[in-house]
């Protein structure tokens, strides 16, 4: 290739502007457009989109108006929580930021009525959407559309995030100042990178954002870099709370952002659902993140390739008895009846000591967290409301029909997070086990494990969590670094199991 | 409609709020209403002396005027300036536009009013105000920033002639109406 070529290419890349027409949020899509944008540029960026939509199917384009990165992260924090279905979760997030408004003043030094208004559309969108969750999960991800679309409440928002993590700068400085290029110390660079309306996100503010805004909630972030660097692979670089390079929560969601220099999009690997299924299939969609990005805690891959084929030999247990609860139709063969039997596992921990280990479980939503079961509780009603859904055309029919299959099938991913399950040894008989609010998803397939459970470990990360009890309404912990508020999400949920029996059986 | 978007977040049915997102995109600059609001509460309620503002008698709060002492002990000092302030319907995250009305000879203002002061350009955060601006304008007058002029012969006078440079100031400055 003539070195011409190479000049125009890279002029081509240092050109490349993002979009400025559009809107400021726009749909997710199929991550094959990335790959089509770039089908005529240098062949290192060939390679690397070619093999992006492989492990991230779809993506969501941001306007790049000099917010992206700020406009991506926050967008992805209410996104996951919306899909994490879990009001009571959204609730923790508006006393939580309300509680550092506080923090904004004390610590950042902004009076009151700069960031007031701001305030007000963060808090006001969470409440919203807690009160939507119940009811429509997909009335949320509208209204979270909508409001990010709408240039005035998005810049709202955003100038918060801004002013959360010029806040958290300044009372946090240790681990972020020798980041600050230049003379311009916190303060200056607090003013001219944080607070400055317009000002692209650098690699220090996406820290300090996901420091203040993501860990404490649970949520990693997996920041995917395409650039023209060696390889055939994009890099990417995971931000988690880590103690010793182990996450401390392994089973929290990950929110996954592309970047191109100087722009921002949002990247999701839900291979086999849409968004709006996330929570019935939510262990589908994020285990395999965890997975890949975690290879090191993982060891269970064969396990679960053979776990279909062994399910099989249970499907025809016990399926009458099944039938005698009220409520539970008739299940499909072969899954169901297995999982059924077992389920008492599952029933033990909503309302078990153990689960006090995350304290948002156990917290203030019973109701909610049985709304979110029921549906996966029932797998005979599923098929139903997946067949409703257009999104399910993503789904490949016959599977359609056994969402279960499907998971496990599709994905064998899941398989470290069900061995979890195995190191209980005692469950409470089987009576317990359909009495709603109690029993969450007793048909993951995670309880197929039992023998990848036994020697399932992971080390003793997870129970660390346990360690911090203390309530969001404390500011204090804001100022620890290493603060991680636990919660209960139902995609965490299997790794919290792990920390279950992690606990049993030390 | 406006009695929808005046109540509180979250207080509507879960109906009703998936619906909010239509008509709120329609009141575009309601934010910024309420954020100049407080301003003008702020400036009324507080005694900084020697800055003033307030909106336009036309009714829009999106242009006001305002008025600065020249501070003592500079040669400013007994004159009065107006300014106009026009906010952009994205304030406050975006700078207002300051112009001095009042003619000026100033090293960081040319002869159309137009002014040189980072914190009104790329240095504009929201953290900044109608009185933070006015503040800062008024040290400017006593600090002029002689390093990046818009009026050459000002910012070299400032140095080398302040007699020549307070004359020019006198010579220059006359009251103005409001147009």
């Amino acid at each position: 290739m003539a070195a011409d070529d190479l000049d125009a290419q890279e002029a081509l890349a240092r050109e490349f502007q993002p979009s400025l027409e559009g809107p400021l949020v726009g749909e997710k899509k199929s991550s094959h457009a990335i790959t089509e944008e770039y089908a005529k540029a240098d062949p290192v960026y060939v390679a690397k989109t070619a093999a992006l939509p492989q492990k991230y199917s779809h993506y969501r384009p941001i306007l790049g108006d000099g917010n992206c990165g700020w406009r991506a992260t926050g967008f992805s924090y209410f996104e996951t929580l919306i899909s994490l279905r879990n009001a009571a979760q959204l609730e923790e997030e508006v006393a939580r930021m309300t509680s550092l408004n506080n923090f904004l003043t004390t610590v950042g030094g902004f009076q009151e009525w700069v960031f007031e208004d701001m305030v007000d559309e963060t808090i006001g969108l969470l409440k919203e959407l807690a009160a939507l969750i119940p009811n429509s999960v997909e009335a949320a991800q509208e209204l979270l559309m909508q409001r990010f679309n709408n240039p005035e409440i998005s810049n709202a928002i955003i100038y918060h995030l801004r002013l959360l993590a010029s806040s958290w700068l300044k009372g946090n400085p240790a681990p972020y100042q020798d980041f600050i290029q230049g003379d311009l110390g916190i303060d200056g660079y607090c003013k001219e990178w944080l607070e400055a309306p317009n000002q692209e996100i650098d690699h220090l503010g996406i820290m300090l954002l996901i420091d203040v805004l993501l860990k404490p909630v649970g949520f990693a972030v997996e920041i995917i870099y395409l650039d023209r660097s060696a390889g055939s692979q994009v890099n990417s670089h995971m931000f988690q709370d880590e103690e010793d390079g182990v996450p401390t929560n392994p089973g929290s969601p990950i929110i996954h952002l592309l970047y191109r220099p100087s722009h921002y999009d949002i990247l999701y690997k839900d291979n086999n659902a849409a968004f709006l299924l996330q929570q019935q299939v939510g262990e589908v969609v994020v285990n395999p993140n965890i997975q890949v990005n975690r290879a090191t805690s993982f060891s269970h891959h064969h396990d679960v390739r053979s776990t279909p084929s062994s399910l099989h030999g249970f499907s025809d247990l016990d399926m009458t008895a099944l039938l005698s609860i009220p409520g539970f139709c008739a299940p499909p063969p072969s899954h169901h009846g297995f999982p059924a039997q077992y389920s008492p596992v599952e029933s033990t921990f909503p309302g078990s000591p153990i689960s006090a280990v995350s304290p948002a479980s156990s917290g203030p939503s019973p109701g909610n967290t049985s709304s979110v079961s029921l549906a996966t509780q029932f797998p005979p009603q599923q098929p139903t409301q997946i067949l409703a859904s257009p999104i399910l055309s993503a789904f490949p029919s016959p599977e359609t029909q056994l969402p279960i299959h499907n998971h496990t099938s599709q994905s064998n991913p899941i398989g470290p997070p069900l061995s979890s399950h195995a190191p209980l040894p005692s469950h409470p008989p089987l009576p317990s086990e359909l009495s709603p609010p109690n029993s969450a998803s007793s048909f993951r397939p995670s309880k197929y494990e039992w023998e990848a459970a036994a020697d399932w470990q992971e080390g003793p990360v997870v129970f660390k969590t346990s360690t911090f009890k203390n309530s969001h309404y404390n500011t204090a912990h804001y100022n620890n670094p290493n603060f991680q508020p636990e919660e209960w999400s139902p995609d965490c949920e299997e790794s919290e199991n792990g920390s279950k029996s992690r606990k049993r059986s030390t | 409609m406006e009695d929808t978007q005046n109540s509180a977040p979250g207080t509507l049915p879960p109906a009703q709020a998936a619906k909010l997102g239509a008509p709120r995109r329609a009141a575009d600059a309601q934010s910024t209403t309420k954020r100049l609001q407080t301003e003008l509460m702020q400036l009324m309620t507080s005694s900084a002396p020697g800055i003033s503002a307030f909106p336009s008698a036309d009714g829009n709060l999106l242009s006001w005027t305002a008025t600065i002492e020249g501070p003592d002990d500079t040669p400013y000092a007994g004159l009065t300036f107006k300014l106009s302030f026009a906010f952009p319907s994205n304030y406050p995250y975006a700078p207002p536009t300051v112009l001095f009305k009042t003619p000026i000879y100033h090293p960081n203002v040319d002869f159309s009013g137009r002014i040189c002061l980072d914190i009104l350009k790329d240095k504009w955060t929201a953290a900044y105000n109608t009185q933070t601006v006015l503040l800062s304008l008024q040290s400017l007058l006593g600090e002029p920033n002689n390093a990046s002029p818009l009026n050459g012969e000002a910012a070299e006078l400032w140095d080398k002639d302040p007699a020549e440079f307070k004359r020019k100031v006198l010579g220059r400055h006359r009251d103005v109406d409001e147009e």
